[in-house]
């Protein structure tokens, strides 16, 4: 029981706001990130920590993205695909991802380590694609990087276990070129970021728009509006 | 053209200005020393009005008659910091955070004390979770020091200021449903009046300030009201940390005096770099999703609230995205629409529905290629149905890219029509196949 485990850690967010209620985006975080997931008895178990009607808090849940009212993988992976993330590979990375781990959007693969979830505009543009795993940013995967942040990812999964999806311990990564996932430290010193030296422009190719299938498989990513 | 004195990005000025002691050496938080100390709250709402300071999250209000709003004598008042910077295209609320913390603490701090409140929250979106323990690390800092809590400074002034993450959901940076989320409700936007100013967070007086717009006031106040209206022009004054994206060589966030023109900003070797691969620039989105679509011939205009306007679009919150010629401007328009159909909070139906149709059709006619011959009046009354007549500015947002496409673009969405129209007589069966579910 969440109570008997992090009473001061509720205590102290509690203790924020003049209205007890307004703890509950930080509580089903919490709660998430100790079972997993939004289960309807850990959605019941905030509310009478809140002393809140129970479908206040389960509405919450519908309404706001982060929250998993279902179980999901070690890893979420949650990948942008909005201008302009989409015409500079996001669509392709998308496709990759899928291959790789044999799923649909929204599915959950085989051994329970990643669930790959499309979704809108993470305010990362200038490093696209992107995506965040567990709400951890990684920076510039393009499609032919796939393989290795996975292997990454997988390496580090006991890590993912302990840190849960909410992203309470959250941190920032970019693949280099050479494919290498690296952390970007969070107190290190500001670099400027290395363009590649321009050439003279290439003959231009033209892309062709991203290929969909017939829209089938864009499941939302949010449950039916809550009206 | 670069600055010489950044006012918001100082790493590139400082680069290790992230660490508490860098940020104190070079000046950050004595401002805030001096006002809470020496300055009464009324001289730095002045200062703030006299600088001109306008919101930086999109509407461009002044930020200092803003704050006069507040009524006289009703307590206890909020400060609220809009960190839900979600909008395709903005990235620089992130990078603020994350390159030069202190100084948007300073300004939340300082803000407060102008606005004579002792509790600030902001209001993070949920994906922002490394960035907000970037801030909770740069709140406890201050706090050591002294300069946030009980008693700050030995002046009786107290001020609390906390991180709240949002979950996921872009409605909750218009100000009233950010104010919902923070309450514990679902994010879905109150009717305006009353003005957060007048009854906001719990029913009592607040503010309510984008990111880029508190971390403006530090400077201001240390610098002065001339040396920050030595920046930008005459109504747009200071700089504005452009979010560039897209199709150019240099994406990146570019501070940049107000009134700068748009082709410096995309081919300047120091910022945008030109086009990817050379190849022409065929729409520019200079605000923002919900910004009206400019095109090639808008590069000399200059970037500032009035110019953008001028030329037919909005500056919004300064995200300037700019697509080249192997974009198709209905799929452009279908993406932005699916953006806003995804978080359409579903209080309202004109945007509910509304957001719902477009992207039904434009997905039917952009993805799959299949359009009926009416599409484009159907469009068009789509839109006529939600401007003017939803309940907050998503709905009013997402009226904007199907509009500019159908504008700008007429001739796209005629070609899809006529090729579909032309498979239809040729297989001799109707355009649209029956979708398999």
């Amino acid at each position: 029981m969440l109570l008997e485990t992090h009473r001061e850690a509720i205590e102290t967010i509690v203790g924020r706001y003049a209205s007890p209620r307004s703890a509950v985006l930080p509580l089903l975080y919490l709660a998430q990130d100790v079972y997993g997931h939004l289960s309807n008895t850990a959605i019941r178990e905030v509310a009478a920590i809140l002393a809140l009607p129970e479908t206040a808090v389960f509405e919450v849940v519908g309404f706001y993205t982060l929250f998993y009212s279902r179980p999901v993988g070690t890893w979420m992976l949650q990948v942008c695909d909005d201008v302009p993330c989409c015409y500079l590979g996001a669509e392709e990375l998308i496709t990759a991802l899928k291959d790789s781990l044999q799923i649909k959007e929204e599915a959950t693969s085989t051994d329970g380590m990643f669930t790959l979830q499309r979704v809108k505009c993470l305010a990362a543009c200038d490093r696209a694609p992107v995506l965040q795993a567990n709400l951890d940013y990684v920076y510039d995967v393009t499609p032919d990087k796939v393989e290795a942040l996975l292997k990454d990812l997988r390496s580090r999964a006991a890590d993912a276990r302990r840190r849960g999806v909410s992203g309470r311990f959250a941190e920032d990564f970019a693949v280099t070129e050479q494919g290498a996932v690296e952390l970007v430290a969070r107190d290190a010193p500001y670099q400027s970021r290395q363009f590649e030296v321009q050439g003279p422009p290439p003959p231009p190719e033209p892309i062709p728009p991203p290929e969909v299938e017939s829209g089938q498989d864009r499941a939302e990513t949010r449950r039916a509006s809550p009206l | 053209m670069g600055l010489s004195d950044y006012i918001i990005m100082r790493e590139l000025n400082f680069p290790d200005i992230n660490r508490f002691e860098r940020y104190c050496q070079v000046g950050g938080w004595e401002a805030y020393r001096t006002a809470v100390k020496e300055q009464t709250p009324a001289t730095i709402v002045q200062m703030v009005k006299e600088a001109g300071l306008r919101g930086r999250g999109g509407a461009g209000f002044p930020t200092g008659i803003k704050w006069s709003f507040l009524p006289k004598d009703v307590f206890p008042r909020y400060l609220l910091c809009n960190c839900d910077e979600s909008e395709p295209g903005t990235f620089n609320n992130h990078q603020i955070i994350d390159r030069n913390p202190h100084q948007l603490i300073e300004g939340v701090a300082l803000s407060a004390y102008a606005i004579e409140c002792h509790t600030a929250y902001i209001y993070m979106r949920g994906e922002f979770a490394a960035a907000a323990l970037t801030l909770e690390q740069a709140i406890d800092e201050a706090y050591r020091a002294g300069l946030l809590g009980k008693n700050i400074l030995g002046t009786g002034y107290d001020l609390d200021i906390y991180v709240h993450r949002g979950a996921g959901a872009y409605i909750c940076g218009e100000e009233t449903a950010l104010m919902e989320s923070l309450e514990g409700k679902i994010g879905q936007p109150r009717l305006k009046p009353p003005f957060p100013a007048v009854a906001g967070l719990y029913g009592k007086p607040t503010i309510i300030n984008n990111v880029e717009t508190l971390a403006n006031v530090p400077r201001i106040v240390e610098k002065g009201v001339a040396w920050y209206r030595s920046h930008g022009t005459e109504k747009s004054p200071g700089t504005k940390c452009f979010s560039l994206s897209g199709h150019v060589n240099r994406p990146g966030n570019y501070e940049l005096p107000f009134g700068v023109p748009l082709r410096d900003l995309i081919e300047s070797p120091e910022y945008g770099g030109g086009m990817k691969g050379g190849r022409p620039v065929k729409i520019i989105i200079p605000g923002g999703a919900s910004a009206p679509w400019l095109t090639a011939k808008h590069l000399d205009v200059p970037l500032d609230y009035e110019g953008v306007a001028a030329a037919g679009s909005m500056l919004g919150s300064g995200a300037v995205i700019v697509l080249n010629d192997t974009v198709k401007a209905p799929h452009v328009a279908y993406k932005m629409d699916e953006f806003f159909k995804h978080e359409s909070c579903g209080k309202c139906t004109p945007c509910r529905e509304g957001t719902h149709w477009l992207v039904k059709v434009l997905h039917r006619l952009a993805e799959e290629g299949h359009a009926e011959p009416d599409d484009i009046p159907t469009l068009h009354g789509i839109y006529r149905q939600m401007a003017g007549n939803c309940f907050c500015l998503l709905g009013e947002s997402a009226v904007m890219p199907i509009k500019s496409a159908l504008e700008l673009f007429p001739e796209e969405f005629e070609a899809i029509i006529k090729a579909s129209n032309e498979r239809h007589q040729r297989n001799g069966a109707h355009a649209i196949p029956l979708r398999v579910s």
